[in-house]
């Protein structure tokens, strides 16, 4: 879809000229002019103006009335006035009228040195008030949410929290109640406001009304200062201003990039900061001792890791995706050149064959995130970004509502976006192979289905958006889809891939891949290793005896639980970064350095759309924690092997020089906003796939006659029974297929952080009505989840979204996890 | 139940649960506060126990079939169904007997939005009640024409009249559009003018008795009072 | 004088569609459907009829102004009469609801819009009744049809119901209520010609309006010109109410003196009592006194007296009122109306409540007129939409011409308070009777 365009058109505001794009609204192209109007319920980023506050009231020549500025687009040669008597008047009386029912309470304001509406007074108001009744005055503050106090009294009714409930989250949970004077923010019968992106109220609020439960009164404005950074708790990568008092994060607040976050955080980057401050992280250096991790120094801990000189070979390394590129690149440099171990990965899923990968990530293939809100069509296939990446749902919400994109959505659960789409198509778990050969098949031809037609006709810009979690099956096919659309000629058009973890597209750039090297280089045969899964199995086998495992931990983020348990107890030496004790950590490593927070990191990451991005020191490290980098690089001095890096600077000066497309990077050029690969000449470096991918649609997968009908083609490697179609029970009465997914709430980091206690995932069994009906089950009771034996809680949760003769389980959870089963049919069952 | 009598019982309700993440300290009513709010909810904080209240699902939200019915043929009148929600709460409100947050769940079932949303509009608007009342509802117009011959003392009785019965919810309304029969009221949708104080006891009696309320008063048989309106 | 929407408005039985008939009912309909869009457009701009709703602008050219071609196109009926000291539309739709359809289907057809809605305001039950009713009998007789009497114009009708809000009877409150949501007036542009109900161009028109236009077609454009003063044509509905012998609707020429229909058709004041001001065009209108009764009743010599025609609702206030009475009336109404969302508006009105109570117990000084007339003009020309204008200006102009008065009655109320008179008065809590019992401390 074209993007608009506007011509430079010249104004004259106060007698100044002013030059601003045509059609923007004039309090934005004043702003250009250097002239400031004042508003409060005006916000760019909410979308349409309302008009409410009448504070931005100016004087337009040739139109009678004053005119609010916010709604009032430029055109050329328009003359506006904003100091007249007049324009000083209405200000004044705005002021006045704001104040009528407003308290002057700002010095116990948790807002003031920091609010609109202070500012404004002093610089727009007329200094005095003729206001001599009683102020109203209520009960305050009051709980909003677990995480929003509520102050009633100081609301403005600015329209800013509920437009961004109603317009942006589109949650629809914060409204008006009640009519003029009487008007407040409410919600539904005194249900909290939670919903995944339900801190942006806070910072959209002009005045002290809504409150952060966790920053209340812990800062006044100038007790603090700002860091920059970037929020690695998923792969959206938001960028994030961190408020910083005495070396501790106070606060996380938006810092807007309209290339990657729009100015939105979700609740778990704006909160789980808690987690940089609490007893409960790992802040010094950690050995096993009689069974127990006990603190020790660092030079204890060093000289333990130092003995997977022992295992040479037999070492195998997992990153996760709070890594930085460069520690991804150190560690795999000091894996495959130090330890003489080939065995890393980053992946959370299955090995995806280099071919293949590199066809995936070639630059003129990718979309970037403006391209969601501007595409004709958006595929949502195998992830919903509300869980997965959460920015990512708001983007494309946008563009459904303000651009006319019509989004499609194959997913096998509902996905949040399911409201918004033109098109849903319901697939069996692990049908997702099958769909993508069956919608390629589809494309060959000129029929086919809606969804078809849609990604066909409905115009050349279309944006895949999948998740690694789709598996490695299905990426064929997904690339013929790719190729039939055309999507690698247009620009405006592409895939977009959320990894399975945070910088699970910067790690696999950086080489952290068993069959890739840095860049996607091939990899000599020798050197070429295995991947998560096959690390797993190998141990068994005894050809795996050590792990190194650098912030992440399998046993909580990979499948196949209980192989990992077996695998880290009978490796002999476990070394982890870690700064929670999750299950694998606390039983099985022996060895545990304190890991960095990404408040505290010095590196880069790349964004799932190709953009490096730049993570900066904001606090301190605290107590014992070493920058991870450097504790890489000090063991390799250790291990007989100096990697040559004394700052991470040279660490990242390696790494450009590791990686073709990265060339000519450099840290000063990335300050900011990053730098997206793709768009730079210098991406012609990316290697070409190599041997061709394999023919589409003749690939292992036979065509299937409906889309999402069964398929032999099981994701996870082995050979499964024909998955049935999403409404065909399975056989037997209990027995449903699983389906998994990751909630955005299932992270250590949620788990330790105070204020987001109410969110902890918990394990939810969720049923179609058909099936709980059938099993005699009813919402919120307990039942015991059950295959081979193994068997987790879950509590029933029952949507009519579900497909009947399938249940939903969570993973990434801390106790009963779904990654405890290993195959797609399970029982459902009174415990 | 009087406004007055329902704020009272709000206030001696116990304090919703707070979940002990909610570390400001538990606040007792400063004084000045203690007379609570004249506008209701404002001095209400959510109940943390409570699950957010999402779009409800109508397979686990039970919704009386004749309620539905007319609220699906609502959504069926309109180019977009949001239009049907007035009507659809209209609907909703002769089923329960006002907009209770159960009554509004399940129209946002059936209309497959947030409760919320019809919170917010029924609460916008005067005929949409969201505190219980009984089933006849008497709105006395007090607005300045009827107010000019005599509404206020009409009110008055009408409070007295009516204090008795549950059922009879009376209300000050805004102008009703029938200044000719100043002072009047709206007698469950029936119009009925003009009034004397005298007739608020025989409004009661009427509406208890389940009759036509002052059948000579009512507007429907009025003639126009323009002199040559007169049909032949 | 002429009758035209109440010529025989009484017949038994009008509000049926075979009365109607028999009195040459869809004759006009009939008629438009030969002639092209243009010549029915044509005739309405000829006939000058100026919208019966408030705001008087021309009927033709704001049908004029929606955009031609084909796309969809809403009208939509402003039955959501909420005036204070109107009614005359509740009369029209009561007993002729047919004539009001009639005029919906020719106003569609002049537009080129197939849809089309009556928004009526909820507390209107019987007359909602009625007109559903007569909507289902024109439905039965082809008159709102795929194919209209074998033409090739459709037009669907669908009554909605609202559910008690003033700022409805805004156009665009009246739009947002219609999608569904709060009856929130709409910032201004785009107007509803070019962006109204359903983000479509939308014709929006007062009942008394739509149901002239059958009127107009009948009689030519230029006929219905004749009647009425040249910028003011044709007949128009007027409600007098308060302080008169008759109460009630009555249908004029546009141009006689304002004295005419309060005295001769109204019968003037109740015995023994003098009007002391009257509002002209609603309680939206700045007032007059007893020494403009002889202006001419029509949209412009209203306007030069420095009110306005408004919804043609004539509210008489005799001298048995104090004016502090009528201002605060008015003031708690439109506190109480204010949809909220604009500031002036919302505070204004509320703030202007608590400085007229506090007149009336005793605290005030004629320093509050000063500041009270201030706020007043800080409302006016700063809000989103017209209500907080409508409260502003005939407060400010009760104000302006009866200060004498608000004068002396602080002086008595500051007496009386001294005294001990009204040693209970509580200044909190008066904003809105409708909010509840006053507090008890």
């Amino acid at each position: 879809m074209p993007r608009p365009e506007s011509k430079i058109i010249q104004l004259t505001i106060d007698g100044r000229e002013v030059r601003a794009p045509e059609g923007e609204m004039l309090v934005e192209a004043a702003r250009l002019g250097d002239i400031e109007i004042p508003y409060f319920c005006f916000e760019r980023k909410l979308g349409k103006p309302v008009g409410a506050c009448r504070m931005c009231l100016v004087e337009i020549e040739g139109i009678p009335k004053l005119q609010t500025s916010c709604s009032t687009p430029v055109k050329d040669g328009m003359v506006v006035h904003t100091q007249t008597q007049r324009v000083r008047g209405a200000q004044n009386a705005i002021v006045e009228f704001l104040l009528v029912n407003h308290p002057l309470d700002c010095p116990v304001c948790d807002k003031g040195g920091e609010c609109p509406l202070q500012d404004i007074t002093f610089g727009w108001g007329a200094g005095r008030s003729r206001f001599i009744e009683p102020k109203r005055h209520f009960v305050k503050p009051l709980a909003l949410s677990p995480l929003v106090a509520i102050d009633r009294e100081r609301c403005i009714l600015c329209y800013r929290c509920v437009r961004f409930s109603q317009e942006i989250a589109e949650d629809y949970q914060l409204i008006f109640a009640e009519r003029g004077a009487h008007t407040f923010v409410a919600t539904h019968d005194g249900h909290p406001y939670v919903a995944p992106f339900s801190g942006n109220i806070i910072e959209l609020c002009p005045v002290g009304a809504l409150t952060s439960q966790p920053y209340r009164f812990r800062a006044r404005p100038w007790d603090i200062e700002g860091g920059a950074g970037v929020c690695t708790l998923c792969p959206a990568q938001c960028n994030v201003s961190f408020t910083v008092r005495d070396e501790k994060v106070m606060r996380v607040l938006a810092r807007e990039h309209p290339e990657v976050d729009d100015g939105w955080l979700c609740d778990k980057g704006r909160f789980a900061y808690q987690a940089m401050h609490v007893d409960e992280r790992i802040t010094a250096p950690m050995v096993r001792e009689g069974g127990e991790l006990r603190e020790a120094s660092w030079e204890e801990a060093l000289d333990r890791a130092a003995g997977l000189a022992g295992h040479r070979g037999r070492v195998g390394a997992l990153v996760g995706g709070g890594a930085s590129n460069e520690e991804g690149f150190l560690l795999a440099r000091l894996m495959r050149e130090g330890l003489a171990s080939v065995d890393i990965d980053s992946r959370v899923g299955d090995a995806v064959a280099p071919v293949l990968a590199r066809a995936a990530a070639a630059p003129a293939l990718q979309a970037t995130v403006p391209d969601l809100e501007f595409a004709h069509t958006v595929l949502v296939v195998g992830c919903d970004p509300q869980e997965d990446a959460p920015i990512l749902d708001l983007r494309i919400r946008k563009g459904v509502r303000r651009h006319g994109t019509k989004l499609a959505v194959a997913t096998a659960r509902p996905s949040a976006l399911d409201p918004n789409a033109a098109v849903t198509v319901r697939l069996a778990p692990g049908g997702e192979a099958a769909f993508l050969a069956g919608l390629a098949e589809e494309l060959r031809g000129d029929g086919g289905g809606e969804l078809a037609q849609l990604l066909r006709d409905g115009g050349k810009d279309v944006v895949i958006v999948w998740g690694e979690r789709l598996g490695a099956a299905a990426l064929p096919h997904l690339l013929s889809v790719a190729d039939l659309l055309g999507l690698g000629a247009r620009e405006g058009a592409g895939l977009l891939e959320i990894p399975g973890s945070a910088n699970g597209r910067g790690l696999r750039e950086a080489g952290v891949l068993a069959d890739s090297g840095p860049g996607y280089s091939a990899l000599a045969a020798e050197l070429e290793g295995r991947s998560s899964s096959q690390m797993a199995a190998a141990t068994a086998e005894g050809e795996l005896t050590a792990f190194y495992l650098f912030e992440t931990d399998p046993v909580r983020d990979l499948p196949d639980r209980s192989r990992w348990e077996r695998a880290l107890a009978d490796a002999s030496l476990v070394v982890a970064h870690a700064s929670v004790l999750t299950e694998g950590i606390r039983e099985h490593a022996d060895v545990v350095f304190p890991a960095e927070s990404y408040a505290e990191k010095e590196g880069t990451v790349v964004h799932p759309d190709g953009r490096v991005q730049r993570l900066r020191i904001a606090v301190a490290h605290p107590d014992e924690v070493r920058a991870g980098w450097s504790v890489i690089a000090e063991l390799a001095r250790r291990l007989g092997h100096d990697l040559g890096v004394s700052t991470s600077p040279e660490a990242f000066a390696q790494l450009v020089q590791a990686v073709p497309f990265y060339a000519g990077l450099t840290l000063e050029g990335l300050a900011g906003r990053g730098a997206r690969w793709p768009a730079r000449a210098e991406a012609s470096a990316f290697p070409a796939p190599g041997a061709p991918a394999p023919a589409p649609g003749r690939a292992a997968v036979p065509p299937p006659g409906p889309v999402a009908g069964p398929t032999t083609e099981d994701p996870r490697g082995a050979t499964a029974p024909a998955p049935p179609s999403p409404s065909a029970p399975p056989s037997g009465s209990g027995t449903l297929r699983l389906g998994v997914h990751r909630p955005l709430w299932a992270s250590p980091n949620v788990e330790i952080s105070p204020a987001l206690k109410y969110a902890i995932a918990r394990q939810h069994a969720e049923l179609s009505p058909a099936d709980a009906q059938r099993l005699g089950l009813t919402a919120g009771e307990t039942v015991e989840v059950a295959s081979n034996g193994t068997a987790v809680k879950a509590t029933v949760a029952v949507h009519s979204g579900i497909p009947a003769g399938t249940v939903f389980l969570a993973d990434g959870l801390a106790e009963d996890s779904a990654n405890v089963f290993t195959g797609f049919e399970v029982e459902v069952r009174k415990p | 139940m009087s406004r007055a009598s329902r704020a009272a019982a709000r206030a001696a309700q116990p304090a919703p649960a707070q979940s002990s993440d909610w570390d400001t300290p538990r606040l007792a009513p400063v004084p000045r506060f203690g007379h609570g709010s004249r506008v209701p909810g404002w001095d209400d904080a959510v109940d943390l126990t409570k699950d957010p209240a999402v779009v409800p699902d109508l397979a686990t939200t039970p919704v009386p079939d004749g309620l539905r019915k007319k609220i699906e043929e609502a959504m069926a009148r309109y180019p977009d169904f949001h239009s049907a929600s007035i009507p659809a709460l209209h609907a909703a409100q002769e089923v329960h007997g006002w907009c209770s947050p159960e009554a509004i769940e399940q129209v946002a079932a059936v209309m497959h939005l947030t409760p919320a949303y019809l919170t917010s509009v029924a609460t916008f608007y005067d005929m949409l009640v969201t505190t219980p009342k009984g089933h006849n509802d008497v709105f006395v117009c007090t607005n300045i024409s009827c107010s000019l011959r005599g509404a206020d003392a009409l009110y008055e009785a009408m409070l007295v009249a009516a204090e008795d019965d549950d059922d009879i919810t009376v209300r000050s309304f805004e102008c009703l559009g029938a200044c000719d029969i100043a002072p009047m009221a709206s007698v469950n949708g029936d119009y009925v003018g003009p009034l004397e104080t005298a007739d608020a006891k025989q409004i009661v009696e009427d509406l208890q008795a389940g009759r036509a309320v002052l059948p000579g008063k009512q507007l429907s048989r009025r003639p126009s009072a323009d002199p040559q309106a007169r049909g032949q | 004088m002429k009758k035209i929407l109440f010529d025989r408005i009484d017949e038994p039985g009008l509000n049926t569609l075979p009365v109607y008939e028999r009195r040459g009912g869809y004759g006009a309909l009939r008629k438009a459907l030969k002639m092209t869009r243009e010549q029915v457009l044509d005739e309405l701009l000829t006939s000058g009829i100026r919208g019966r709703g408030g705001a008087g602008f021309q009927m033709g050219k704001k049908i004029s102004f929606l955009p031609k071609g084909d796309m969809d196109k809403y009208l939509v009926c402003n039955a959501d009469e909420s005036e204070p000291g109107t009614f005359k539309d509740r009369e029209l739709m009561q007993k002729s609801p047919h004539m009001l359809i009639e005029g919906i289907v020719i106003a569609a057809y002049a537009g080129g819009i197939d849809r089309s809605f009556i928004y009526i305001r909820g507390e209107y039950k019987q007359q909602a009744d009625i007109l559903e009713a007569a909507i289902e009998e024109a439905r039965a007789a082809g008159y709102i049809a795929e194919g209209i009497l074998g033409s090739d114009y459709s037009l669907s009708l669908v009554l909605h119901r609202g559910a008690g809000a003033y700022i409805c009877g805004e156009e665009t409150g009246l739009l947002d209520s219609l999608e569904g949501k709060r009856g929130n007036p709409r910032l201004k542009p785009p107007f509803p010609a070019v962006e109204g109900l359903y983000e479509s161009p939308t014709l929006i028109n007062n009942v008394e309006t739509l149901a002239t236009v059958p009127h107009i077609i009948s009689m030519g454009g230029a006929e219905y010109a004749k009647i009425g003063t040249e910028t003011s044509t044709g007949t128009k509905l007027v409600s007098v109410s308060g302080d008169v012998k008759r109460p009630g609707n009555y249908e004029i020429e546009l141009g006689i003196p304002s004295r005419e229909i309060i005295y001769g058709l109204a019968g003037g004041p109740l015995d023994g009592r003098e009007i002391k001001l009257w509002f002209p065009g609603g309680s939206s209108a700045p007032v007059l006194t007893a020494e403009d009764l002889d202006i001419p009743y029509d949209f412009d010599s209203l306007a030069k007296a420095g009110s306005m025609l408004g919804s043609g609702a004539i509210i008489v206030v005799d001298d048995s009122h104090p004016v502090l009475e009528v201002a605060t009336k008015l003031a708690k109404f439109y506190a109480h109306e204010s949809c909220g969302k604009c500031v002036p508006c919302r505070e204004g009105t509320n703030w202007t409540v608590k400085m007229l109570a506090r007149i009336d117990s005793g605290e005030a000084t004629p320093m509050d007129l000063d500041i009270m007339a201030s706020v007043q003009e800080q409302i006016i020309g700063n809000c989103l939409c017209v209500l907080g204008d409508a409260m502003a200006m005939p407060i400010g102009s009760m104000i302006e011409k009866y200060r004498p008065e608000l004068e002396a009655h602080i002086e008595a109320a500051r007496e009386r308070a001294m005294s001990g008179a009204l040693a209970d008065v509580v200044a909190l809590g008066v904003a809105d009777e409708h909010a509840g019992p006053m507090p008890v401390h």
